[in-house]
């Protein structure tokens, strides 16, 4: 009996370590929606062969914990086409990451997230991430696309937490469902350039955020809050940003840039703020101060 | 570290300064590398179908133009001779293919110059075990223009890494050495043309695939030139222009298009200053953007 049971317990491990959450899940996705219906077989990819299925954009999941990934193609009418992909990401965190890096379009209501425009639809929900889109007539294939979501995000029977860091944020003049969490230069690029070298240090042992805040209540400023793994890297990264961004800021750590509005950025320890497009360097330091009061609460 | 470009630099000066920094312009007087862009209001009708005529006339005048020919078939014929084996590297991407029309009239041409339609293959994932790959004594090189996550954008030289080994191993640093794809022995020495197809261009990537409809725009153009590096320097220029219009100046730059400058400056395949580009624009120039 005892054998049977570690049998059983190293079944379950290897299904787990590659990719059984999702393996599972897609069983119970229908292969019909209104009158689209699945073609082709349903094809798997990891980490290693994730560049078979998609060009260029791998790496913008490889830099998050991206373990496997179902994507299905359904046919409709007119010979129109959808794919659903479902991303198991390794944690809700992650999930919510790499939907995060992409802010573009109104939420509809799917999952824990989401965000749909023109024949492509996002969401997230626990540790999955989904994107559905439309090749051909999108108009022809939204119907379809949101009801298809609506029935994946049904099959995820569990929600998971944001990432902790979100908590750091000040919650006055926040802007909601506008903030990206990202480890990677290639992610926060993607969301919002800083640079074309990585000079925020950044790194898969990097928790970051990009946050929007209106000041004063109108003007929108950006907070960039990162967690590195130690001090040392931190007054690295507050280095090689100041002098490649504002090096005229010297000590000051300030810097009033040429559409007028202030860049200022401080460290505490292995925690770096950034504040972007701030009307003023009191309103700056203030949010800054914020968030490390509030890391101080922990 | 080398200096960075920053979203401050495009507060600070125009773009054409930031493209600069990015691809290294200069004002030298050297022998200029020839781009010609050609488009046609009618070549895609009101739901973007290709006109094969016209389209096959838009190809032959680029390439004429290009060559200094008065007939398009004297102009394929100084490209490839009769019994060469003649790769069309095309690109299958299911979100935007190069078109079938476009193969067709380039396959058409190459015919026309006297070679045999069994020696001519058209390929994309499979060009490493294609036969007429493998012998191909010349290569030409055809694609549709579109952003790219870590490259900036897909251009002619993107569209080699098919002949790589190993694809991962040419995205590091925004795929930087794009330009070695050039230098691979299946390869070196045997592009004889660069069509760059901006028909309908996609200047903004989104989702897993990189691709929206919204961010494709009825450009009606091809872009051609036998420098691709020239070839993509332009082609950059025009993704940035429409970028600026349409998504605003914070944007206006894709992901930092490293591989431009290097294939230029360190692999020494061709020039990616604007400055030693001939631009020839011929027909429709309404939105033109460059």
């Amino acid at each position: 009996m005892m054998k049977q049971i570690k049998i059983l317990i190293f079944f379950f491990l290897i299904l787990s370590c590659n990719g059984g959450r999702v393996d599972s899940l897609f069983k119970s996705i229908p292969k019909q929606i209104l009158e689209w219906k699945a073609v082709e077989k349903d094809v798997f990819y990891n980490r290693k062969t994730l560049y078979d299925y998609m060009d260029g954009g791998a790496e913008m999941y490889l830099a998050y914990n991206f373990q496997r990934v179902f994507t299905r193609r359904y046919q409709g009418p007119e010979d129109n086409e959808i794919t659903l992909d479902v991303y198991d990401m390794g944690s809700s965190p992650e999930a919510f990451g790499i939907f995060s890096c992409d802010r573009e379009d109104p939420d509809v209501g799917i999952g824990q997230g989401s965000g749909y425009g023109t024949g492509l639809l996002r969401f997230w929900k626990d540790r999955y991430f989904v994107s559905i889109i439309a090749i051909g007539d999108d108009k022809i294939a939204e119907p379809a696309i949101l009801e298809l979501g609506k029935a994946v995000a049904s099959a995820i029977d569990s929600t998971g937490p944001e990432p902790p860091i979100l908590n750091w944020l000040p919650e006055t003049g926040l802007i909601k469902n506008r903030t990206s969490f990202f480890h990677s230069d290639i992610s926060l690029n993607n969301r919002f350039f800083i640079a074309s070298e990585n000079i925020l240090q950044l790194s898969d042992k990097t928790n970051g955020v990009l946050a929007e805040f209106l000041a004063y209540g109108k003007k929108k400023s950006y907070l960039l809050l990162i967690e590195y793994e130690d001090a040392a890297r931190a007054k690295l990264a507050y280095e090689t940003f100041v002098n490649s961004y504002m090096p005229e800021a010297g000590d000051t750590g300030s810097v009033q840039t040429e559409n007028g509005k202030w860049t200022v950025v401080k460290t505490d320890q292995n925690i770096l703020t950034i504040v972007l497009e701030a009307p003023k360097v009191d309103w700056a330091q203030t949010l800054q101060t914020e968030v490390m009061s509030k890391i101080n609460e922990r | 570290m080398t200096k960075p470009i920053t979203r401050r630099d495009f507060m600070r000066d125009s773009s054409y300064a930031v493209l600069g920094a990015a691809i290294g312009l200069s004002l030298g007087e050297e022998k200029k590398s020839r781009v010609v862009l050609i488009r046609h209001k009618d070549v895609l009708d009101a739901n973007s179908n290709i006109n094969e005529k016209i389209l096959q006339k838009m190809l032959d005048e680029a390439v004429m133009t290009l060559l200094d020919q008065d007939d398009p078939v004297k102009a394929f014929q100084t490209l490839v001779k009769p019994g060469e084996i003649v790769g069309i590297k095309t690109n299958f991407w299911s979100y935007l293919p190069t078109p079938k029309e476009l193969e067709n009239a380039i396959k058409r041409r190459v015919m026309d110059a006297g070679v045999k339609e069994e020696n001519i293959g058209i390929d994309d994932h499979g060009v490493k075990e294609n036969p007429i790959f493998q012998k191909s004594t010349s290569l030409i090189n055809v694609r549709p223009l579109r952003t790219h996550y870590l490259a900036g954008i897909s251009g002619c030289m993107k569209n080699y890494i098919m002949f790589a080994e190993s694809q991962p191993e040419y995205h590091p640093n925004s795929c930087a050495n794009l330009g070695k794809l050039f230098y691979l022995p299946i390869v070196k020495g045997k592009t004889r043309l660069n069509v760059l197809c901006t028909l309908t261009p996609q200047f903004h990537g989104r989702g897993p695939h990189h691709f929206s409809r919204r961010y494709v725009w009825n450009y009606k153009g091809l872009l051609v030139g036998q420098d691709p590096v020239a070839v993509d320097a332009v082609a950059l220029r025009l993704i940035m222009a429409k970028r600026a219009e349409q998504l605003g100046k914070a944007k206006e730059l894709p992901p930092i298009p490293k591989h431009i400058e290097i294939a230029d400056k360190v692999h020494k395949l061709g020039t990616s200053d604007l400055a030693k580009i001939e631009l020839i624009k011929l027909g429709w120039k309404e939105d033109i953007l460059i």
